[in-house]
């Protein structure tokens, strides 16, 4: 978080630690060494390094989607969308290059592209017609879900090449490929929300929309890209998905709306908007992760993961709240 | 009444589209048999058995409609005058009397005509009466079309059609009727009253959790936890009764788990003030957790046979299209005329504003989300008293048709407004789009897509009627 804009005199190293614990990344921070220790301390299998980046493989769409989402979340709104996007995309995928026969790089390309306007057209009709973002997102979450199944007639599509496998199970100097891809992205985003114009701008458009219309700035021209964006990397994503599985079908993804979104808020993200960082998106996707691979990996079935996973989302903003609180007395 | 002397009746476009539609109407009322031949409705899915095909077309073959049809002109007349601006309304409510009671009694009229054995007399009584409501609806639609036509010049007549008609829950109606219309002229199988029956009976449930949701939602918040709480309540309740408590017992239980558990949500809301999605979310992922811990995925069986709540006609009509019924009714009224319900409406419109009212804001959230349990272990047990077994997931994404419903039938996302009669329309409407999709031969592919548009097409025909309101 910018403190630069609160604090005019420099602060001492103390009282940056100081903040830098209270703030929502700090305290998450904490949570996720405290849970990665616990972890440790219960199976062996779980701190070392191939497991770890074999869970970064996992988290890469999760990961990939949570940095538009907290884009959006900001200005305060909302993409429920992103998961059928991410199904529609795998599905043009497949069905250009198997049943219209496009080369594969044109298809992956069709794909994106498709993804991207499906993103679009929402930006499109919650600025320009005002539909607001939830219940439009709401509505393309089942029309775009709707047209993969419609196109796809639930045929499955496989049998791609092997270089196409290369971003979804391949490696580069032994890191997972697409964790690179969601390195590049968390660190270029990441700049370009908290330092830049166009992230500045969102949170002016989360904390007072009509002020920052009044301020001169773009707001509609800003949602626009967001959402644009937002459906551009769902159909990353989506990419990456068929690539790590191997196979199209057309309920890839479904449910991710909601992963993406518990990583979002348990990152600090308010969901009045206003506030919220990549840094924090990212503990989040990351903590949700460890969570559910270290708890598997202690014995723990995968029903009890997804309970101790709701618990610690309450339990984070709970603490939050109360720290938060504390501070501004 | 305001007696103010009205400009002279104009007949102008008004009139003449009234004519037309007359004239549309009578058209279609008369093209329907011959335009489908029951041969051509074999073509379609053959949803009902051979054996009900005799019957279906009955309805315009008897020549009885002569009476209903002349009943029908009288009522539109009679309510068109109400609307207009240059009636007299006492004559035109005596119209629209004469007109009601001449449909009632055209049901009778059927109902006391025997056609031969005793089956056929009920199957006519009930053609007869879905028969006469379809255009008694049609009639209700059509003046809701007729407020389009209307000049935007305020006049009186346009004043009162708008107050009537001008909202939500209207074009929902409208949509519903216009798609009954449709498809009932594609394929005169989709009005038959088991199909209508089905739709009904399956989504009763739907309808009942999502007047909850309509309440948490005008007061500004949200529920997404709802559709595994209800798969959870529906296991309380069945598993309480296969261990032998009396079938009442399980049919209260969802309802006091429900509310503790909604007492919960709201004290978390309302007391450590945590945003209600971020709260319903964890316990979406905490409940489906629990109940599948919980059953290990095995579904529940083997209920004693009066448990079955849902499959009970008390009066000949299925249960949960009463329990769905009385409660939009109870509903809107409370919401409408009840201190606490009005103050919903602040709390949504403006929080700030209803607390230097003095209203207590904690107080009537942990009443809403409490609420909303209860009408949640309603719907649950609606749910799992409907079949033979409990399944222990409850349908796929039920939150969001629930939301979906809510919203669609006018519900600002941001609270403050819509009301219970809007959400209940709007589930059924969603699902006799479900079921209209079947009877005229859309691949089930295609479902959830149309189903996404006619969303969309609900939303952004609310978006501009309130525009040209705001004119």
């Amino acid at each position: 978080m910018d403190t630069s804009l609160t604090a005019p005199r420099n602060p001492t190293a103390s009282e940056k630690l100081r903040r830098l614990l209270i703030s929502q990344e700090g305290v998450l921070f904490l949570i996720m060494l405290v849970s990665v220790l616990v972890l440790a301390t219960r199976t062996d299998k779980f701190l070392t390094l191939d497991n770890l980046l074999q869970q970064g493989r996992f988290m890469a769409e999760i990961g990939l989607i949570a940095i538009p989402m907290t884009y959006i979340i900001i200005t305060g709104g909302i993409d429920l969308s992103v998961g059928s996007i991410l199904g529609l995309t795998a599905i043009v995928l497949g069905w250009t290059w198997q049943e219209l026969g496009f080369p594969l790089e044109l298809a992956i390309l069709t794909g994106i592209l498709s993804g991207t306007l499906a993103g679009f057209v929402n930006g499109l009709f919650i600025v320009r017609v005002g539909v607001p973002p939830l219940i439009m997102t709401l509505a393309t979450l089942a029309l775009y879900r709707g047209l993969a199944e419609g196109i796809s007639e639930a045929r499955s599509a496989r049998g791609y090449p092997e270089w196409f496998f290369e971003l979804g199970q391949g490696e580069l100097l032994g890191i997972p490929t697409q964790l690179w891809l969601l390195i590049v992205a968390v660190l270029v985003f990441g700049v370009v929300l908290a330092r830049m114009r166009l992230g500045r701008a969102l949170y002016a458009i989360g904390n007072n929309e009509t002020g920052a219309r009044f301020s001169g700035l773009t707001v509609n021209r800003h949602l626009l890209f967001i959402y644009t964006f937002s459906g551009f990397m769902s159909a990353i994503a989506g990419y990456i998905f068929v690539s790590r599985v191997s196979t199209t079908r057309s309920d890839m993804g479904t449910g991710v709306e909601l992963d993406v979104i518990a990583a979002v808020v348990l990152g600090g993200t308010s969901i009045f908007g206003g506030t919220g960082s990549i840094p924090g998106t990212i503990i989040g996707v990351v903590l949700i992760q460890l969570l559910k691979n270290g708890l598997a990996l202690s014995g723990v079935t995968s029903d009890a993961t997804i309970v101790v996973i709701g618990s610690v989302l309450i339990f984070a903003i709970l603490v939050n709240n109360y720290i938060q609180s504390r501070s501004e007395e | 009444m305001s007696k103010t002397k009205a400009p002279q009746a104009k007949r102008g476009p008004l009139h003449f589209i009234g004519i037309v539609l007359a004239l549309v109407i009578l058209f279609a009322y008369f093209a329907l048999p011959f335009v489908h031949q029951p041969e051509r409705g074999a073509s379609t899915v053959a949803v009902v058995t051979e054996s009900k095909k005799a019957n279906e077309l009955k309805l315009f073959k008897t020549g009885v409609e002569l009476i209903p049809l002349a009943a029908l002109g009288v009522l539109l007349l009679g309510m068109w005058n109400v609307a207009s601006p240059a009636a007299s309304r006492p004559i035109s409510l005596l119209m629209s009397v004469a007109g009601l009671l001449a449909i009632v009694f055209y049901i009778n009229f059927f109902r006391a005509t025997p056609f031969g054995s005793p089956d056929d007399w009920v199957q006519g009584a009930i053609l007869g009466s879905l028969g006469s409501a379809f255009w008694i609806m049609l009639a209700a639609g059509l003046l809701c079309v007729a407020q389009i036509a209307i000049p935007r010049s305020a006049s009186a007549g346009r004043y009162r059609l708008t107050k009537i008609f001008g909202n939500q829950e209207s074009v929902i109606l409208f949509g519903l009727l216009l798609l009954i219309f449709f498809i009932g002229i594609a394929n005169p199988r989709y009005l038959q009253e088991r199909n209508i029956s089905d739709i009904l009976q399956g989504n009763a449930y739907i309808a009942v959790a999502a007047l909850g949701m309509t309440m948490v939602i005008v007061t500004g918040n949200i529920d997404i936890s709802v559709g595994s709480l209800v798969g959870l309540l529906a296991v309380i309740s069945g598993r309480l009764v296969v261990a032998g408590a009396p079938s009442p017992l399980a049919w209260l239980a969802p309802l006091f788990v429900g509310a503790a558990i909604g007492a919960f949500i709201g004290f978390l809301v309302a007391y450590l003030r945590i945003p209600s999605i971020v709260v319903t979310l964890g316990m979406l992922s905490i409940i489906k957790g629990v109940l599948i811990i919980w059953t290990a995925g095995e579904r529940v069986t083997d209920m004693p046979a009066d448990y079955y709540l849902s499959q009970t006609r008390p009066l000949g009509i299925p249960m949960p299209i009463i329990i769905m019924v009385v409660l939009t009714i109870v509903v809107v009224l409370w919401m409408r005329y009840s201190a606490t319900g009005r103050a919903f409406y602040a709390l949504g419109g403006n929080a700030e504003a209803a607390r230097l009212s003095g209203l207590s804001q904690k107080r009537l959230l942990m009443t809403v989300f409490t609420l909303n349990g209860i009408f949640v272990g309603i719907a649950s047990v609606m749910y799992s008293t409907q079949f033979q077994i409990i399944q222990v997931t409850p349908p796929p994404a039920l939150e969001l048709s629930i939301i979906t419903a809510s919203v669609v039938g006018g519900v600002s996302i941001l609270g403050g407004t819509g009301t219970a009669i809007g959400s209940t329309l709007a589930t059924l409407l969603l699902n006799f789009i479900r079921s209209a999709m079947i009877f005229i031969n859309v691949s089930p592919f295609w479902l959830k897509a149309v189903q996404g548009l006619l969303i969309l097409a609900t939303v952004l025909a609310d978006l501009i009627r309130r525009r040209r309101q705001r004119v």
